[in-house]
């Protein structure tokens, strides 16, 4: 039973600075309290679906396009082929393999990747109750890029189960960050919000040292590998390591959808939240955990993709509203259309070349944020 | 493409306006040097390749941590190689510094000019950069009789190479610089151009980019004959990371197990050592052309 919110100012910050601006406090509240009544079960029902359409509908677009062109008959053809023929009789013809082996695994693992990164971007903003959080914030990223670092620096290239061991390596590296953060949430009895911020951004910046340090004594050609890999980059995943990554990740996302009743209570306040019986260290240290292992895989399968968990969050809730229940599917859903759109654009535009695809969300979710910024502005004044 | 200009016209006549010992670097600047350098900082191991082939072995003051050939550059003392230190620089007393324009940090340059030390930067893009370069050198550190005889047996052998597998027709090849992402050798770089003399076809030919990101549609698409996995002391594929090919065995290369590595110090590296890249490449490309000739023709 959730029960009716009033919208919670704290976490919608960037609305709050903007907001006080141009209209007077009360006006901004009723604003949000209008929505948030409105999140009846027909409007969840109907923006959900109209979203899951958009998203389907993105991903087949995207897995058309590519080097070569693949036309919807023929698409549906080779899937229903590899579908039906026996496993292990993989078809043999160059189309079939460009789309089943490089092009569907890619898109699968952009568009878990980006919903992955918008749901935690959510959680974060919502448990630290600060505009600027996202997925990164913990540390735990930069925690998987040293640990990809430290692999190319003494030249690990093993392959565990045919699967690259950079991924490993990285979720080792992210591990380590959780281990620092979990030993922080259980060492003080209660978390300061603060101290979680302050310490991923310590320890980001120790890593990051560490990252520059490695590059700086690799031999160039070297560092150029490894400086690719930072900028963010989906390549095909071998079958094995994509369905681990998509299965982990799904649970992850189940987890996380499962507490937006929660998330709502926490952005009204922590106080708020103890007060109708909400055991909110618990809450705090099992999103947290969940979140940091969430990212560290995203990480070591996509490089760093900044962005995405910062901005999706804040422009879904600018058209949907601030309320959980609606906001952390929708931002699901267009978390991982957007990276796919934008994965398409980074290996279509310069084909046969590909562009970094954290580029590539920066310069096109940018400006778009920016629009809905000032359109924002324009229609509440 | 103005670097390639000057690059031709350095060898030309008319340049009257310049006196002799004012030379033109890669980076287009005008650098005069009144007499042959006696203290030299070598800022790349290519360009400690080069010297050292130049016979300038007393002249090297200095070179980079990751200069290991000829084996008397191990002797030398050590100066970063993309950063290198200023002070540990300055403390060599050069009165001339080589370095790659492309990894050069622009303050230290700077920082040099400030100092009125000379910089001469190069850039290989193209093989005959490679010879152009050595050239240069040689007319700075008058040593021109040298750097012509090196230059003419590179030539030699670069067409000797090539001859030998011009008979065997193109194999598609493709050169892996870096699996995850996969980075390779485009238009633009001295590798590509290699790739085309050893008797191969670099499958990312289309690409605008010298060390284009290849998306792995276009190779499936291209289907190399030929992997080629550079192999070396610093850098390289490991074996178990060209296992992961392994994977795509839609490829021509990967159903006829041609995986083949070449050193990476002989290939990666624009200086004398090309010419023996080449040859190692030739042989991987194609075998067949050096079947009744199993040695390395020269050392």
């Amino acid at each position: 039973m959730m029960p009716t919110l009033s919208h919670p100012p704290s976490s919608q910050p960037t609305h709050m600075v903007q907001a006080s601006n141009t209209v007077p406090r009360s006006q901004e509240i009723d604003h949000h309290t209008f929505q948030q009544s409105t999140l009846t079960t027909k409007r969840w029902l109907t923006i959900i679906i109209f979203l899951s359409a958009v998203s389907v509908a993105t991903v087949v677009l995207c897995l058309q396009f590519g080097t070569q062109y693949i036309g919807l008959g023929e698409m549906f053809g080779i899937i229903w082929r590899t579908i039906t023929s026996f496993p292990g009789t993989a078809d043999s013809d160059v189309t079939a393999t460009i789309l089943m082996q490089v092009r569907l695994p890619r898109v699968l693992l952009g568009f878990l990747a980006g919903a992955s990164l918008a749901a935690i971007g959510v959680t974060l903003q919502a448990l630290l109750r600060n505009a600027l959080a996202d997925p990164y914030v913990l540390g735990v990223s930069s925690g998987a890029a040293l640990g990809v670092s430290v692999a190319v620096l003494f030249g690990v290239g093993t392959t565990i189960l045919s699967v690259s061991a950079l991924p490993l390596c990285g979720f080792l590296g992210s591990l380590m960050a959780l281990a620092v953060i979990y030993r922080m949430a259980v060492s003080y009895d209660r978390l300061p919000i603060h101290s979680v911020l302050l310490a991923g951004v310590i320890l980001n910046a120790i890593f990051s040292a560490l990252i520059m340090f490695i590059t700086s004594i690799l031999d160039p050609n070297r560092s150029f590998g490894m400086m690719a890999w930072l900028m963010g980059s989906l390549t095909a995943p071998a079958l094995p390591a994509l369905s681990v990554f998509s299965l982990y990740v799904l649970l992850g996302l189940f987890l996380l959808l499962r507490h937006v009743g929660v998330l709502n209570l926490m952005a009204f306040g922590e106080d708020a939240a103890r007060s109708l019986g909400i055991d909110t260290e618990r809450v705090k240290r099992n999103l947290l955990l969940l979140s940091a292992l969430m990212t560290g895989a995203v990480v070591s399968f996509s490089g760093m993709i900044g962005f995405i968990g910062m901005v999706i969050p804040h422009a879904v809730r600018m058209v949907f509203g601030a309320d959980h229940r609606l906001l952390m599917p929708a931002s699901v859903l267009i978390g991982g259309a957007f990276l796919t759109v934008a994965d398409t654009l980074a290996r279509t535009y310069a084909a046969p070349s590909e562009l970094p695809v954290g580029i590539v969300t920066a310069l096109a979710g940018g400006p778009f944020f920016v629009y809905l910024l000032v359109w924002r502005k324009d229609r509440m004044s | 493409m103005k670097r390639r200009q000057q690059g031709i016209l350095t060898g030309m006549p008319f340049m009257a306006n310049i006196t002799p010992r004012t030379f033109v670097d890669d980076a287009g600047r005008n650098i005069y040097i009144a007499k042959a350098p006696a203290r030299v900082v070598s800022l790349a191991p290519s360009i400690t390749e080069m010297l050292f082939a130049l016979g300038l072995d007393e002249d090297i003051a200095g070179v980079t941590e990751f200069c290991n050939y000829p084996p008397a550059a191990l002797t030398k003392p050590k100066v970063g190689y993309a950063r290198p230190n200023l002070e540990s620089l300055l403390a060599l007393k050069p009165d001339f510094v080589v370095a790659p324009q492309e990894f050069l940090r622009a303050e230290i340059l700077a920082k040099l000019d400030e100092l009125k030390i000379p910089v001469f930067l190069l850039e290989a893009k193209t093989v005959e950069d490679i010879l152009v370069q050595i050239q240069n050198l040689g007319k700075i550190f008058n040593r021109t009789p040298v750097s012509d005889r090196l230059t003419k047996a590179m030539r030699e052998r670069i067409s000797e190479i090539s001859g030998r597998v011009a008979a065997s027709g193109k194999r598609r090849v493709l050169y892996v610089l870096n699996s995850h992402p996969l980075i390779t050798v485009g238009p633009g770089s001295y590798i590509h151009q290699m790739i085309g003399l050893a008797g191969g076809l670099n499958i990312a030919s289309g690409t605008p980019m010298p060390y284009p990101r290849l998306s792995m549609e276009t190779v499936l698409g291209e289907d190399p004959e030929v992997l080629i996995f550079p192999v070396g002391s610093l850098e390289g594929i490991p074996k178990s990371e060209q296992q992961e090919w392994n994977r795509w065995n839609g490829l021509s290369a990967v159903r006829h197990r041609q995986f083949r590595d070449v050193s990476s110090d002989a290939l990666n590296r624009p200086g004398p050592r090309i010419v023996e890249g080449l040859e190692l490449l030739a042989r991987a490309i194609h075998p067949e052309a050096f079947a009744d000739d199993p040695v390395m023709t020269r050392p």
